[in-house]
């Protein structure tokens, strides 16, 4: 029996032998995540360089415009890197350390709300209901770059579960994007960032889940 | 003297097999196989029943030979080969879930009549019958589903690996698995549980 378990089957040997060339092993998912930083930066400042910059953008200040957006892009690298660990077999991420990630991309995306409602208010009634719409689209629409991006790296590696690694890539590009929006969006009221941008977040999360689930039953199709 | 080395040894001798493996050699994949085979077969035959093993096992380090360039050296071989087992595990649970689901729907009434409550067979035939839909009833799911769809359905490997969503290679494999336990069944003492008399050699009705 042990002798039978040390032995190649000769179906499985000649299949390896048929495709043997070297490989190159991917990088550390941190070194691959900063491969996205072009891409998230052309997004802070790409983003309202198309759309336009915020009326009140000179209200806000260095640190809580550049700075806060800046930081936004750095978590969303983070949380990138995080899932394309999460991808690696035998790599996967504790609770905790989800938890962790996850809490602490939340309270930089709702601090950084509560500052720019603090420094530069716009008040205007049901303003926030009407470009609730459009920002979400924007905002969705926006990623798409870096979004695409990270659906490419994580399809490289082979995610045990497809779903929450693609649902953190798509959160982690979300946050890159939003870094952007929200120097293009006058609209600070609270409700209208955590519905309409944080909406746009959630919504590529679930793509993200959905793409990566996708990726892996076709890749397990096509073997 | 092997057997005592300290466990990081091991696993630093694994990392060089890996390393090397990545380089195209393969004389390092069929260390890795003999290294890492036991482990995992002990792994699958605590979780699934013996049929599925050895499948899972072919199917494991095809998936490695796949995705050998997502291990990342120097880390530890191991929890990345277990973790490569377990969405194997996974990928196969899914699929027997899914056929489970489509044999339930897809295999028509006839199909079950033909082995069980069909129009009485010959005397001389009798037996062998009721032997042999014991002696299938007992294979493991995935290997009688191929089995059927290839000698009763009709089907070609290809198409059998497509409907079930495995390879061809795989398809063939199972049903060659499942015709030689069938004749091994057959050929030996008959089984108590089925409930069928014993079988009559060929030649006996005469």
């Amino acid at each position: 029996m042990v002798t039978g378990d040390r032995q190649v089957p000769a179906s499985l040997l000649s299949a390896v032998r048929r495709d043997l060339r070297p490989v190159r092993p991917l990088a550390a998912p941190l070194r691959r995540a900063l491969a996205l930083l072009p891409i998230g930066l052309a997004l802070l400042v790409g983003v309202p360089a198309v759309w336009g910059w915020r009326a009140n953008f000179s209200a806000l200040g260095l640190a809580a415009a550049w700075g806060l957006s800046g930081a936004q892009t750095l978590a969303g690298l983070l949380i990138v890197g995080a899932a394309l660990r999460e991808a690696v077999p035998g790599r996967e991420l504790s609770a905790r350390y989800i938890a962790a990630t996850l809490g602490a991309a939340a309270a930089l995306f709702v601090g950084s709300t509560l500052v720019t409602y603090q420094l530069a208010p716009v008040v205007q009634p049901s303003v926030w209901v009407r470009g609730a719409w459009e920002c979400f689209w924007m905002e969705a629409v926006s990623s798409l770059p870096v979004f695409a991006a990270t659906v490419w790296l994580a399809s490289r590696a082979l995610p045990s579960r497809p779903a929450l690694a693609g649902a953190i890539h798509g959160l982690g590009a979300g946050l890159m994007t939003e870094a952007g929006v929200r120097l293009f969006c006058r609209v600070s009221t609270p409700a209208h960032v955590l519905l309409s941008h944080g909406g746009a977040i959630l919504l590529l999360g679930v793509a993200g889940a959905l793409i990566a689930t996708l990726v892996e039953k076709w890749k397990a199709r096509k073997h | 003297m092997r057997d005592r080395e300290p466990p990081r040894d091991r696993d630093g001798e694994l990392v060089r097999l890996m390393i090397a493996y990545q380089a195209g050699g393969l004389d390092a994949f069929t260390q890795l196989y003999a290294e890492l085979a036991g482990e995992l077969r002990r792994y699958f035959a605590a979780i699934v029943d013996s049929g599925a093993v050895q499948d899972l096992m072919q199917d494991t380090f095809l998936e490695i030979h796949r995705s050998r360039r997502t291990y990342l050296p120097p880390l530890p071989v191991v929890p990345w080969v277990f973790g490569i087992a377990r969405n194997v595990l996974g990928r196969h649970r899914r699929a027997a879930w899914r056929r489970r689901r489509s044999e339930e729907r897809a295999i028509a009434p006839g199909d079950e009549k033909r082995w069980s409550t069909g129009p009485p067979p010959p005397p001389s035939m009798a037996l062998d019958a009721c032997d042999f839909d014991a002696a299938l009833r007992r294979l493991p799911a995935g290997r009688r589903r191929v089995w059927m769809l290839r000698h009763i359905h009709g089907l070609s490997f290809q198409e059998i690996g497509d409907r079930l969503r495995i390879g061809a290679a795989a398809a063939k494999l199972r049903s060659s698995r499942a015709m030689k336990t069938l004749r091994m069944a057959l050929a030996g003492a008959p089984d108590p549980a089925s409930g069928c008399p014993p079988a009559k050699r060929a030649g006996e009705d005469r």
